[in-house]
């Protein structure tokens, strides 16, 4: 029986591959004409859908991929079937969409700033002009965090300090090619203050480097176990990243603490798929998870306050990515 | 949360009808391995490690620890009726195991083993349950530099413990260092090594270079060697020891215990150390050491009972620091990150679950075993009769199966396939694949830190020193070193005279035992038992 059970991913994971293989040679007209007006995609969906999330079952992105799926599936009545094609910080799982046709049939989960700003660093397979994003799922604003027996209180004394002391304040950030560490950098170039960015992999790292003492502040996703830290008062935020203040962190923003430029680090969770894909893909698309957004079990699931307040379609969604790039795209090209 | 709550949660956690399930399973499934030679735990928890993604995390960890304390029992029953260890832990047990056999007294060998198993294992749960949450408050100060001191001392003490021969070793550890370099670097974003390869860019997966190594690498191997059918002559009765059995036998299981449990928690401790220093301690204790080698019950008992004990207590270090004491605890570590678990100082806290969930089923486990040991040895013992070429295969299918399950990347069995040959020719020319894997994982750990604390400290060497914690590790090191370069040299002057008695036994053994090839089995054949210090070291 167990033998039976764990083999079954391996054979259902071989017969999607079969399936996303038949659906390439099927999609092969469609690809460059792009347009809506196919018989075969007006009535989309016709058959099941492979969701691919590009990192690690049990993360929050899968977390996301699979509330999301699980909703679309509901709402159209096709089955959707998540695939986890984790590596590159989501390169791997990019390239395994692409591979798999713009009939609408293939999408994939995306993070944004990562899956924007890893093909403007290395050749990874992928451009940004290959997708289209579709809709923002969750949104998880970053904040600028301090142990509680820190001996900065406020926003304002901290960047004082590193003000008149560059460099000597350490930052742990969640990565070097993260959001966090990017912004700590314009920090330094567009604004002067400089601290020292010390990369970690991920949330619990980081909690541990600041109840140790052995970092000055954390720059963190605020996922719900930082929030958990926050209540507890084992954290004390000092700012946070988005354009507006967010009403679960009593912080001011990172722009008014005097830097209005910096309000790009912001995990994005989104759905996308392949470029070339018909437009009414996107628009059934972009409607289903309107509709799921609304539904207060999937608010629930995904964590209420990271579900965007007002939906974010197609459009909105591009021109979030394309900010980022403008932002971005200088410091990693260097 | 107090110790009391903790364990009351875990065995709320441990008695759930599925992970109850689950530790039997693992116990099951690890005497079964311990018994068929070729297949020790580190090849077995590599090869079902994909298969525990199914499940929940604690649960996966419970089915594993099983795995690995369940094979410390398995092991002993053919060193004591065919001279044969079933896995590495198991090699001192042969000396006097084998010879109380032959005098009709395997009945008592392996009760003696079972009981002393189960008061060793039990010992270092109640050690872990007592030490590993204050140890992990402690840990929550460590920072950067005190993860290199520890991993640097971990790739150390592996490299020099309990292998044949230190310089492959160091090779191995080198080359495992190297590899763990592949891929994108953590403190720049730049990638190195990957020739624009994407599948590349993280690096070789860890479980399917470990599944490669020691999963294929082992099958390969085995499948070279010819089959021989072996014939259980002894007859088992009296399987519970007699009075004065327990009576000889009860230091030796006092000494094992606690030894056992404190060899554990250091780096590359678990399983074959411990066992021989319980040998060598035992020996040296005796009023006279001439029984030893000629059936001593001590010799069998004070072992078995410090590799039960040695792998419990190698849990400490994984679920307080994060950092895997040996390689099956590396892969353990794999599981828990796959299951998107970060084992750390954090753990006991956010996980409280998973933590106290995998001690009580310890406890279980344990008794388990107890039950499952004693009254079913004649059964375990008809297990030798599968022939090795259908295992072979079907353990291939499984690894292939199980490590493209793991990221749905078809580049991962080629890694397995590459490693796999790679594990092979290793065992061919005695180099020994568990320093590479475990320098492979902590590696990554330690270039990571080490980085990190020079960006800490503005690029100041000194911080390793200044910092009292890792000042002390560091300074251990050094102590380590000069004490085996000494002995060393006294060893080279005193080459002429004639090997140690102890020598003599593993020599005898040696060449009967079977190469096989779990990663604690660094002194499998023709290795020297430990030196007076209780450290074993290479004498040739």
């Amino acid at each position: 029986m167990r033998r039976f059970r764990a083999t079954a991913p391996a054979l259902l994971a071989a017969s999607v591959l079969v399936l996303t293989a038949c659906g390439d040679d099927a999609a092969e007209p469609e690809t460059d004409a792009g347009g809506g007006g196919d018989a075969a995609a007006a009535d989309y969906p016709t058959e099941s859908i492979t969701l691919i999330v590009p990192y690690a079952a049990g993360g929050p992105t899968d977390l996301a991929g699979r509330t999301i799926g699980s909703c679309i599936e509901e709402e159209l009545g096709q089955t959707v079937v998540v695939e986890n094609r984790e590596g590159a910080s989501g390169s791997v799982g990019m390239q395994a969409m692409l591979a798999g046709g713009n009939d609408g049939y293939t999408l994939s989960l995306i993070a944004v700033p990562a899956s924007a700003t890893n093909p403007l660093q290395d050749d990874v397979g992928y451009t940004n002009e290959d997708y289209v994003p579709i809709a923002v799922v969750t949104e998880i604003p970053s904040a600028l965090i301090v142990g509680a027996d820190s001996q900065f209180s406020t926003a304002e004394e901290f960047f004082q300090y590193a003000e008149e002391n560059p460099g000597e304040l350490n930052v742990g950030v969640p990565g070097t090619t993260t959001s966090q560490a990017m912004e700590l950098r314009r920090l330094a170039e567009e604004y002067g203050v400089e601290v020292t960015a010390v990369p970690f992999t991920g949330n619990a790292e980081m909690t541990t480097a600041i109840l140790g003492g052995n970092v000055d502040a954390v720059f963190i996703n605020s996922s719900q176990d930082v929030l958990e830290n926050i209540e507890a008062g084992s954290f004390l935020p000092l700012a946070v990243s988005p354009a507006e203040p967010v009403d679960y962190i009593d912080a001011p923003t990172l722009a008014e603490s005097g830097f209005p430029e910096l309000t790009n680090s912001v995990s994005v969770f989104g759905l996308a798929a392949p470029a070339g894909v018909p437009d009414n893909v996107v628009s059934t698309l972009e409607e289903t998870v309107d509709t799921c957004l609304q539904k207060d079990d999937v608010r629930e699931q995904l964590g209420e306050q990271y579900v965007p307040d007002e939906f974010i379609d197609s459009d909105a969604f591009s021109s979030r990515i394309d900010s980022i790039i403008e932002a971005y795209g200088p410091i990693l090209q260097e | 949360m107090g110790i009391l709550d903790g364990i009351g949660q875990g065995f709320a956690v441990a008695l759930d009808p599925i992970n109850l399930l689950y530790v039997f399973l693992g116990v099951l499934i690890g005497t079964v391995i311990g018994v068929l030679p070729g297949l020790g735990p580190t090849a077995t928890i590599a090869l079902l490690l994909p298969l525990t993604y199914e499940v929940e995390p604690v649960t996966a960890v419970i089915l594993l620890a099983g795995i690995y304390y369940g094979s410390m029992y398995g092991g002993t029953i053919t060193s004591v009726l065919l001279q044969l260890p079933g896995e590495a832990a198991s090699v001192v047990t042969t000396f006097d195991g084998y010879q109380m056999a032959k005098q009709g007294r395997a009945g008592p060998a392996l009760g003696i083993a079972a009981v002393g198993s189960f008061i060793g294992g039990t010992v270092a749960v109640i050690g872990l349950t007592l030490l590993a949450p204050p140890l992990a408050d402690l840990a929550v100060e460590f920072g950067s530099q005190e993860y290199v001191a520890l991993t640097a001392l971990g790739i150390l003490l592996v490299t020099y413990l309990g292998t044949r021969h230190p310089v492959k070793s160091l090779c191995m550890a080198a080359l495992g260092l190297l590899l763990a370099t592949i891929g994108q670097d953590d403190i720049t974003g730049t990638t190195r090594f990957t020739f624009g390869q994407i599948a590349l860019f993280d690096g070789f997966d860890f479980v399917a270079v470990a599944m490669g190594l020691f999963g294929v690498g082992e099958i390969l191997y085995n499948v070279e060697k010819t089959e021989k059918a072996q014939a259980i002559k002894t007859k088992l009765k009296n399987v519970w020891p007699s009075r004065k059995d327990f009576r000889d036998s009860s230091g030796a299981i006092a000494r094992g215990s606690v030894m056992g449990f404190f060899i554990g928690v250091l780096p590359g401790g678990g399983g074959v150390i411990s066992s021989l220093a319980s040998y060598a301690t035992e020996k040296r204790r005796a009023k006279d050491p001439s029984r030893f080698g000629k059936g001593a019950i001590e010799g069998v008992a004070g072992p078995e009972t410090a590799n039960n004990a040695s792998s419990t207590s190698a849990f400490i270090p994984l679920l307080t620091l994060g950092i895997p004491a040996n390689v099956v605890l590396a892969l353990i570590f794999g599981a828990l990150l796959v299951q998107g678990i970060t084992p750390g100082p954090q753990l006991i806290s956010q996980e409280p679950e998973i933590f106290w969930g995998v001690i009580a089923s310890m406890y279980i486990g344990n008794l388990m075993l107890l039950a499952l040991n004693i009254p079913l040895v004649g059964v375990f013992v008809q297990l030798l009769r599968v022939r090795s070429g259908i295992l072979a295969a079907f353990a291939l299918l499984v690894t292939m199966a199980g490590v493209f399950s793991v990221n749905n990347d078809s580049f991962d069995m080629w890694v397995v396939l590459l490693f796999g040959l790679v594990g092979w020719l290793m065992k061919k020319t005695g180099f020994e694949p568990g320093p590479l894997v475990l320098a492979f994982v902590l590696g990554s750990i330690l270039e990571t830190n080490f980085r990190r604390s020079m960006l800490l400290s503005g690029g100041e060497f000194s911080t390793f020193i200044t910092r009292p914690m890792s000042g002390t590790i560091f300074a251990l090191m050094a102590l380590v070193i000069i004490i085996s370069v000494i002995s060393g040299i006294r060893k080279r002057r005193r080459r002429s005279r004639p090997a140690t008695p102890g020598e003599e036994d593993l020599a005898a053994t040696g060449t009967t035992a079977e190469p096989e090839g779990t990663p604690g089995n660094e002194t499998t054949d023709e290795q020297a038992p430990p030196a007076e210090s209780g450290v074993p070291r290479d004498r040739s």
